[in-house]
């Protein structure tokens, strides 16, 4: 078990290294100067060489990584030119709301869709279990923003009962800010828990080929029991890795989410920072939701070690 | 074989149907249909009438016709997306999968690219390159080619132990020869199955990078920025925010369906599934009966 965790550190160290090498190099190879898209088109000479040279731009590509390398290791990746603050604050600062929303569409989304599964396994030819695949592929199909703005038409102009925006904190104003979470979350249920229900129903399928449920079966063990007690804890193990794999998803569709609910979150600070050329900002961002995407992955994959004996082997 | 598809899968067949319908109607509309770029202020903002069958926009363009043009240009990007992806995830991936010591240095890349939560990627790759349809499209194949790269890389690893790329290497061919006369035959099905996927995913992130500003831009229209356009109005006249969205939703639950077509198809495992769903829902199963009574 130590010995499967220490692979994994490493693998997930030399990855984030490469992510890291990416950002930069995507940065600094493409075309432009980020001192000129910054200061914007009535920049004059002057200030563009000034920017370049406090940005280290002059410097040769290899000492600005070796810099930026550096840097990064001890945690420093610049000041944001927006905020005027260290880039790892505001992504600190900002990061609760994303956080919340991607944990609150988690639980709810595994709460819905695993007595769905489990329901629609026991219940083959129920008008349920018939309606439930056209229904996720809808989920999974449906644009997010889209299904947010029909959504915001008919609860917060149509209906008049939730407001369409806005963020409150659920440490200041719990009840307030449940009711400003209702329709983002919902946006965002809509997509995990169809891909989740659709894993889930898939291996409970291919978990019923197996024999142990015979066995189970042949010794008078209630159906209910069979399901529940023998064939969902094995058919979970896949939705595990889905629950992880499936995040890169989900964060995606907070940014937009964010966007549009007007959501103080990483998703919308990362659209803010884009639309100001706030490019140190951008590139910490980024790197933050792709270390948190890469470390919850990890910690998803013990998780898996750690219940099926069976990857223990390799 | 359409009869054999027929039978098994009539759901993903009739999806096919219908995607087939949406692209001769995205190919053929435009030449029936009002100029997608004419302004008429007169008629802005209007609802489903006889002149416009689903309605006008702010500045009075016939959304009908605006769709089907948004249609090509959506489609057509997530094409050449797609088709990118295929071809460089493809050779990526059986290269790395066949010649083991490039295998160690292209996955890690490929691994690197993986850890980023492909909108997010997307994202800061157009606000780099700057928006528009190349960086587009640059940026969605950068996303989309590691999918395809590790799922074949797999393929060619579970391929490269059979006994026939054995007799092909006795026999003296060499490492490409095999990967293209013998791999890349027994690879196809499962590119394939991702192709559509991809084609899908790529869809709905051309629609949220447009819909947010940062793909194509108007005055070009996309299913996206569409429905961008159509925000400020969406109290006055929610059909504009409607119907690309619509258009948006049933080429991609298309695209999920014939995936799932093809897959239960090639692949014996899901075929397996499906039969067996099948076969619990023609017959009761021992669920839908009433447990006897224990003693």
């Amino acid at each position: 078990m130590p010995a499967v965790i220490l692979r994994r550190v490493r693998d997930l160290v030399i990855t984030l290294v490469l992510v890291g090498t990416i950002m930069f190099f995507v940065v600094h190879l493409l075309p432009g100067n980020p001192a000129v898209a910054m200061l914007g088109t009535f920049a004059t000479k002057a200030q563009i060489q000034q920017l370049t040279h406090a940005l280290g731009l002059d410097q040769s590509l290899l000492a600005q990584y070796g810099t930026w390398l550096k840097n990064a290791v001890t945690g420093d990746f610049g000041d944001s030119i927006g905020f005027q603050e260290p880039v790892t604050h505001v992504v600190a600062t900002h990061a609760g709301p994303t956080a919340l929303l991607a944990v609150v569409t988690t639980v709810i989304s595994l709460v819905i869709a695993i007595p769905l599964a489990a329901y629609s396994a026991a219940r083959p030819r129920s008008w349920w279990t018939r309606l439930l695949t056209p229904v996720s592929v809808f989920g999974i199909a449906v644009p997010n923003f889209w299904l947010a703005l029909v959504l915001i038409i008919v609860f917060g102009v149509a209906l008049r009962v939730l407001p369409i925006a806005g963020y409150v904190s659920p440490v200041t104003d719990l009840p307030g800010a449940v009711v400003h979470l209702v329709l983002p979350i919902i946006v965002l249920v809509a997509g995990q828990a169809a891909l989740f229900v659709r894993t889930l129903r898939e291996s409970i399928l291919a978990e019923l080929l197996q024999l142990y449920l015979r066995t189970a079966r042949a010794k008078g063990a209630r159906e209910r029991v069979v399901i529940l007690k023998q064939l969902l804890p094995n058919a979970l193990i896949p939705l595990i890795t889905v629950v992880g794999t499936s995040l890169g998803t989900l964060l995606g569709g907070i940014v937009i989410v964010e966007n549009i609910f007007v959501i103080p979150g990483l998703g919308s600070l990362l659209l803010q920072s884009i639309n100001s050329r706030d490019y140190p900002l951008v590139e910490g961002i980024t790197l933050a939701i792709a270390l948190s995407y890469v470390v919850i992955n990890l910690l998803v994959d013990l998780l898996y070690v750690a219940i099926d004996p069976r990857v223990r082997i390799r | 074989m359409l009869g054999d598809v027929r039978r098994r899968d009539p759901v993903a067949l009739g999806w096919a149907v219908v995607l087939l319908v949406v692209l001769l109607t995205i190919a053929i509309g435009p030449l029936f249909a009002q100029d997608p770029a004419h302004i008429d202020p007169l008629v802005r903002l209007q609802g489903p009438s006889g002149a416009h069958w689903l309605g006008t926009d702010e500045y009075g363009r016939d959304i009908l016709s605006r769709v089907l043009g948004a249609g090509g240009v959506s489609l057509g990007l997530g094409a050449v997306v797609t088709a990118i992806s295929v071809v460089a995830g493809t050779l990526i991936g059986m290269y790395a999968g066949f010649y083991v010591r490039a295998d160690g240095v292209v996955m890690r890349l490929m691994d690197a690219l993986l850890a980023f939560p492909p909108l997010v990627l997307a994202i800061a790759l157009v606000a780099f390159l700057g928006s528009g349809a190349t960086s587009e499209v640059v940026a969605l194949a950068i996303v989309y080619t590691p999918f395809l790269a590790r799922t074949i890389r797999g393929t060619t690893l579970a391929l490269r132990g059979r006994g026939y790329i054995t007799a092909a290497r006795c026999a003296g061919l060499s490492g490409t020869k095999i990967l293209w006369r013998h791999v890349l035959p027994n690879a196809a099905p499962t590119l394939l199955v991702q192709a559509s996927f991809i084609y899908a995913f790529a869809l709905l992130s051309d629609a949220a990078l447009s819909f947010l500003g940062l793909g194509v831009t108007a005055p070009t229209p996309t299913w996206g920025n569409m429905v961008d356009e159509a925000r400020p109005y969406l109290m006055q006249e929610p059909g504009f925010i409607i119907f690309p969205g619509l258009a948006v939703v049933i080429v991609v639950m298309a695209l999920n369906y014939i995936g799932d077509g093809i897959r239960n198809l090639v692949d014996p495992r899901s075929r397996a599934v499906l039969d067996l769903e099948r076969l619990r829902r023609r017959t009761p199963a021992t669920t839908d009966q009433k447990e006897p009574a224990r003693a």
